[in-house]
């Protein structure tokens, strides 16, 4: 599917990161190991859109908002 | 040790950038690493017991020194990376520049995020040792990791640990020695050496070359455009991530009860009732054991009856005093009372002082010294600064304090803060803050000005002003709440109902009219998740007496200085004339009788003091809810707006105070209109 978001992920789903935000978040992104190519497990979804995203062993939460930004396919 | 490694380059001689700390003779030891890798365990194992904690010079952001051997031994805030992001990245980047040993502690089973920092620090040309800890969650995660191979990969030493239990903590003592520079990008050193004459270290100049403008300014060079740090970024990112390869191997994820409760503290169906039971539990302790329980053997009786009774009775050998007794029955209810009167003090008639006793015989009884000379009944008088500060810091706010930061404590090394953070993240941000900012909130309901306090962990000014306001106006801290509870119960359910909901309907609606008129937009909650732990009571303590001690040292003397404002407010007779001009608004406008006006300004000294006045007036169920309603929304205690003026400035502190006085009035008197 093109064009799709992070946001859009459902727990269970699992995604290749696409594309990230510009400047310091996506600097951040890469710090804590997330790029383009890396895999993400949806492991939780809340009601209003905050995910909870598991690779390599780490668990981060992230905002909707956030997840609207960042771009995915599905795999 | 393995020597596999590569020939590290030659240490180079580097300019030491000024430091704005310390002995400069003292060489330095800094730890770094990123948030809950268990930093604070290690430089406690090192440290020993004297620890100054203190503010980095220009922010909030708390610093840890000690000594250690001959070294000065600094911690630093929790971070992903050595950069200008944070407030915490700014600090723990100057101290890092300034280090001469690198102690990095990663986190065995997040290696791939942790190590970039390992990395970066090593490309600074820092000599690093890296002490990699929780090896035990890794085992149990079925995660291998490889420490010689990685010493080989990295060109540092490294050692295991798992600090929580103490193991291999011992071998930390020998990698100091053993600390060298690591195996850089070859390309990237090139680049850096290049800058050396510019920039006054290797380090610095990595800094400049990924965009740090704060560094670049330092040394009067353009900063570079951030496409470079994005280069190199990427680059780091994938030497790591080759490293690891040799390093990691991991065969399954194991089904834990830690981590299965951390996943289910996060799910949509059970992370709310889980964060019910915490709630509860956390009120069971706060609230009912400390905040009652305690806080009546603390404040009642050792607090009121012997230390303060005592300081006074002391004052009182030579000073002219009214003594006046009220002996209390069984229920605690006041049965009779009668004044002495000593004009040459208790010394000066001791018959008398026997009287006194005489009349109290066997009975509980409250003593209220009233001295003639108004120097002491500003210091020791019914709001003495001396008197009060002392009752109210040591015997009220240091159980509260504690019992909150233990509490606290427990939640934060068990790691369940930032899944709550998670759960409740969309539901503050109606209010203009994210997840985060439910900490200060939580916090909020033990003590105001320790919330305050607190405020500081967000991430923007923005949410910091949000937050603060929040807490100012519309969070009743635990000394009213007692109160507040006991008059709600005289009041009933319908009464409850009203307040509670007048309360809540008041705080979203402060924040989100803040959110849609304040510039900016809330900052987007990314928040790690570490795993779940079983909190070790010995670093739980040595945490909780580390914040406590912070907060007493921070708002200790604002409580002084606020006691002693209102004694002069009373010595002067200016408590008085402010009663008075407040009466008709009491009277007319919130239909409340007369004393209510002295509650609300003995609500200025302490909150509580305002909520137990109002306890004495003989009200109905509506003046209940008026007279709470009022009270709560009433400006913060004196202590509180101390600490608010300190930590959002003058200009802010005052508007947020002066906002709050009249939107109580308003609303009080709105709600009374409405119910009469």
């Amino acid at each position: 599917m093109p064009d799709m978001k992070l946001s859009a992920m459902r727990k269970g789903m699992r995604a290749r990161i696409d594309g990230l935000p510009d400047g310091e978040m996506r600097s951040h992104f890469i710090r804590i190991g997330l790029m383009e190519g890396s895999v993400v497990a949806c492991l939780e979804r809340l009601p209003g859109g905050t995910l909870v995203l598991g690779f390599q062993h780490q668990e981060v939460a992230l905002s909707g908002e956030l997840a609207e930004s960042i771009a995915i396919s599905q795999v | 040790m393995s020597d596999t490694a590569t020939t590290p380059h030659r240490p180079h001689k580097h300019l030491r950038t000024q430091g704005p700390h310390g002995d400069p003779a003292r060489k330095r030891i800094v730890l770094v690493g990123n948030p809950n890798v268990g930093k604070s365990v290690v430089f406690n194992y090192l440290s020993g017991l004297y620890v100054d904690v203190s503010n980095f010079p220009g922010t909030t952001v708390e610093l840890s020194k000690a000594s250690y051997l001959t070294y000065d031994l600094y911690d630093t805030p929790g971070i992903y990376g050595v950069s200008s992001f944070n407030d915490e990245e700014r600090v723990a980047r100057d101290i890092i520049l300034n280090g001469d040993i690198i102690l990095n502690i990663v986190d065995a089973v997040h290696l791939e995020r942790d190590l970039f920092l390992t990395q970066q620090l090593i490309d600074m040309g820092k000599r690093v040792g890296v002490i990699v800890n929780m090896l035990d969650e890794a085992h149990r995660q079925k995660i291998d990791v490889d420490l010689e191979k990685m010493e080989e990969e990295l060109g540092v030493p490294v050692v295991g640990t798992v600090a929580v239990k103490r193991k291999g903590l011992e071998n930390i003592h020998e990698l100091v020695d053993q600390v060298r520079e690591g195996k850089q990008s070859r390309e990237l050193h090139g680049e850096l050496h290049a800058m050396l004459s510019t920039v006054g270290s290797q380090g610095e100049a990595l800094l400049v070359l990924e965009g740090d403008k704060v560094i670049a300014e330092r040394h009067g060079i353009p900063a570079v455009d951030i496409s470079r740090r994005d280069e190199i970024y990427i680059d780091r990112r994938n030497r790591v991530n080759r490293s690891l390869q040799q390093v990691v191997s991991d065969v399954e994820t194991g089904k834990r009860v830690a981590a299965v409760l951390g996943r289910w503290s996060v799910s949509p169906w059970l992370g709310f009732p889980i964060l019910a039971v915490v709630l509860y539990a956390l009120y069971l302790f706060v609230g009912v054991f400390v905040a009652q329980d305690l806080v009546e053997i603390t404040e009642g009786q050792i607090g009121n009856r012997i230390v303060e009774f005592q300081i006074k009775k002391w004052v009182a050998r030579h000073a002219t005093t009214t003594v006046s007794v009220d002996v209390l029955d069984a229920e605690g209810e006041v049965a009779s009372t009668r004044d002495f009167r000593f004009e040459d003090g208790l010394e000066g008639d001791r018959a008398l002082w026997h009287d006194a006793q005489a009349y109290v015989g066997l009975e509980v009884a409250d003593y209220t010294f009233t001295y003639d000379n108004p120097w002491l009944v500003l210091f020791f008088g019914e709001f003495g600064a001396v008197t009060m500060t002392l009752t109210y810091l040591l015997f009220l706010l240091l159980p509260l304090v504690l019992g909150f930061y233990f509490a606290l404590s427990v939640l934060e090394d068990s790691g369940y803060l930032p899944r709550l953070a998670t759960l409740v993240d969309r539901a503050l941000r109606f209010i203009g803050l994210n997840g985060r900012a439910v900490i200060p909130i939580i916090l909020g309901f033990g003590c105001v000005t320790m919330a305050t306090i607190t405020t500081r962990l967000l991430g923007t000014q923005r949410e910091k002003t949000i937050a603060t306001t929040i807490l100012q106006l519309a969070i009743p801290c635990s000394a009213q709440l007692g109160v507040i509870a006991a008059l709600l119960a005289t009041a009933g359910p319908t009464a409850t109902l009203i307040y509670t909901g007048i309360i809540f309907s008041f705080l979203i609606s402060v924040g989100t009219i803040m959110n849609r008129t304040l510039p900016g937009g809330i900052s987007p909650l990314l928040i790690d998740l570490p795993h779940m732990r079983m909190p070790q009571l010995n670093n739980v303590t040595k945490k909780t007496l580390y914040k406590t001690y912070f907060f007493m040292k921070e708002a200790g003397p604002w409580f002084f200085i606020g006691a002693l404002f209102v004694s002069i407010l009373q010595v002067t007779g200016a408590l008085n004339s402010i009663t008075e001009a407040l009466e008709p608004l009491v009277v007319g406008w919130l239909k409340l009788p007369r004393d209510g006006a002295t509650a609300l300004v003995m609500g200025l000294v302490r909150r509580d003091f305002g909520a137990a006045g109002m306890y004495h007036l003989d009200l109905t169920a509506y003046q209940i809810v008026v007279a709470l309603v009022t009270l709560t929304l009433f400006v913060p205690c004196v202590a509180s707006l101390m600490v608010m003026l300190k930590e959002r400035g003058l200009r802010q502190g005052i508007t947020i105070w002066i906002g709050s006085l009249v939107l109580a009035l308003t609303i009080g008197g709105i709600v009374s209109q409405i119910l009469n």
